[in-house]
């Protein structure tokens, strides 16, 4: 049983009033567990891919298969609950850093999961080398690196099946990005599995990696691992 | 209290045009190129105005119950299309809301003011109702108006934010609340606004009409207050209704965002 499934995705939507089609009928899955790189030359579709397995694109046709859990039976926020999209651009909202990380349980689809303590957020903060930084902290004072971080680690405590990264390591650090790599690995375990697009060099947490070009996904022989 | 009033004889009136000179004189020297909407705002508002005069003349004469409905529905109408122009370009289909919230706002209030604290008779009484409404269907306009610009504005503006409010499984309802606060406290402040310079900075339009009429000044400010009052009530009203019945409009049915990008 595959624990994420992608069937026959196809996207298409109008950008600047140009209809785009990115990529057409493709399939791929990942088992728990395992990290799996999506490399492509820029505009090939890697981001769209990304949007359209968390349901964020319009005009999406295929199946999405969580546990064998059609995205069709879930609300659309139920879906993302479990398949977690996190973008390159951190988002960060007015208010503390603890304002930020607890912004998920704000909203209705998690009325009803307790959110992280204070222990259990300084504790993520400290994987992320982010130990110095006070949970009461003005959002607003840290540093582009450290706001990618805070927003990442906002996605990571929601402890969604499916994290999928896009582009999460760009702004930052070599060593930053070495801790949100780390991180990542440490986060994907049982019950979670993580697509992600990366332009640095491979970091070794990668099981497998897909090449997305003309709009269609190839397998490559994984020399990530290990590295 | 008519033998107050002063009368303004048509040459004076169309003598008075001279003062749309002052407009003209400056769009021509600064090259505005707005003489043309210099014209037609002249005209529109003499014929507007005189027709609105005459109109009344004959609704305070025949007035019946359906034929005020009528006059106010069709003033709600054309609130609706001046409120729609004035958010051009944004690629919306909102007449009905706009006017579903418009038209509500204003009547609830409007009917409220007039049966409860007016306490006008008969019920449809035009010389008390058409005025009334008109001021609040004046101000809700421009207030819808203002509303629904920064709504979509903003949240275009925020396009980054509310994808990753939705990746974080907020509701479309909950990744525009940001946006739908901002548009109300916009659409409110031109309100408060008049309210707080009320009485010092200027006589409102109302007060200044009943005490050119010949009112008792006491009798003219307690009326304005509650025009004052009635207008805040209903803008609120209106931009409360149109905030939440359009933001879905950049949402597809299955909750994805329209960003500016994929519109």
């Amino acid at each position: 049983m595959a624990f994420f499934e992608i069937r026959e995705l196809t996207v298409s939507y109008r950008r600047n009033g140009v209809t785009f089609e990115p990529f057409n009928s493709i399939s791929f899955e990942l088992s728990e567990g395992q990290i799996a790189d999506l490399i492509g030359t820029s505009g090939s579709g890697k981001s769209s891919l990304l949007c359209a397995c968390a349901c964020l694109l319009p005009n999406t046709s295929g199946s999405l298969l969580l546990k064998e859990v059609s995205s069709n039976s879930l609300s659309p926020e139920e879906w993302r609950k479990r398949v977690c999209y996190v973008p390159q651009k951190p988002t960060v909202i007015p208010g503390t850093v603890r304002d930020n990380l607890l912004l998920p349980w704000s909203f209705r689809v998690r009325r009803n999961d307790t959110p992280p303590s204070d222990t259990e957020l300084r504790l993520l903060m400290d994987e992320a080398s982010l130990g110095e930084v006070n949970l009461d902290r003005d959002a607003a004072q840290l540093s582009g690196g450290e706001l990618a971080r805070v927003a990442l680690l906002r996605a990571f405590a929601t402890k969604p099946n499916v994290l999928l990264l896009d582009e999460v390591d760009a702004a930052l650090d070599d060593a930053s990005a070495r801790a949100v790599s780390n991180l990542t690995r440490r986060l994907v375990r049982n019950d979670t599995a993580c697509l992600r697009i990366r332009h640095r060099p491979p970091d070794g947490a990668a099981d497998r990696m897909f090449k997305l070009e003309h709009g269609t996904i190839t397998q490559l022989n994984c020399t990530d691992k290990g590295v | 209290m008519n033998a107050g009033v002063i009368d303004i004889g048509y040459l004076e009136l169309f003598g008075a045009t001279a003062f749309m000179l002052v407009a003209a004189i400056v769009a021509w020297a600064l090259r505005l190129k707005q003489t043309k909407a210099i014209v037609v705002a002249t005209t529109r508002c003499f014929l507007q105005l005189l027709a609105m005069g005459l109109l009344l003349v004959y609704l305070f004469k025949y007035q019946s119950w359906w034929l005020v409905c009528l006059v106010l529905v069709g003033m709600s109408l054309a609130a609706t299309q001046i409120a729609l122009g004035r958010v051009k370009g944004k690629g919306l289909n909102i007449w009905p809301e706009v006017f579903g919230s418009i038209f509500l706002s204003s009547m609830i209030v409007a009917f409220t003011v007039v049966e409860a604290i007016v306490h006008a008779s008969p019920w449809y009484d035009a010389r008390v109702l058409v005025p009334i409404s008109g001021m609040v269907l004046g101000s809700t306009l421009s207030a819808t108006a203002v509303a629904v610009d920064r709504l979509f504005s903003d949240m275009d503006t925020r396009a980054d934010e509310i994808a990753a409010y939705l990746a974080l499984g907020a509701t479309p309802k909950e990744a525009a609340l940001p946006s739908i606060r901002k548009a109300i406290g916009s659409g409110l402040t031109p309100a408060l606004a008049t309210m707080s310079a009320a009485g010092i900075v200027q006589i409102p339009g109302m007060m200044s009409g009943q005490v050119l009429a010949g009112a008792d000044p006491m009798i003219a400010a307690k009326y304005q207050i509650v025009v004052l009052l009635m207008i805040s009530a209903a803008t609120t009203l209106s931009i409360v209704a149109i905030c939440f019945s359009t933001y879905r409009k950049r949402f597809t049915s299955n909750g994805c965002f329209l960003s500016p990008a994929l519109r």
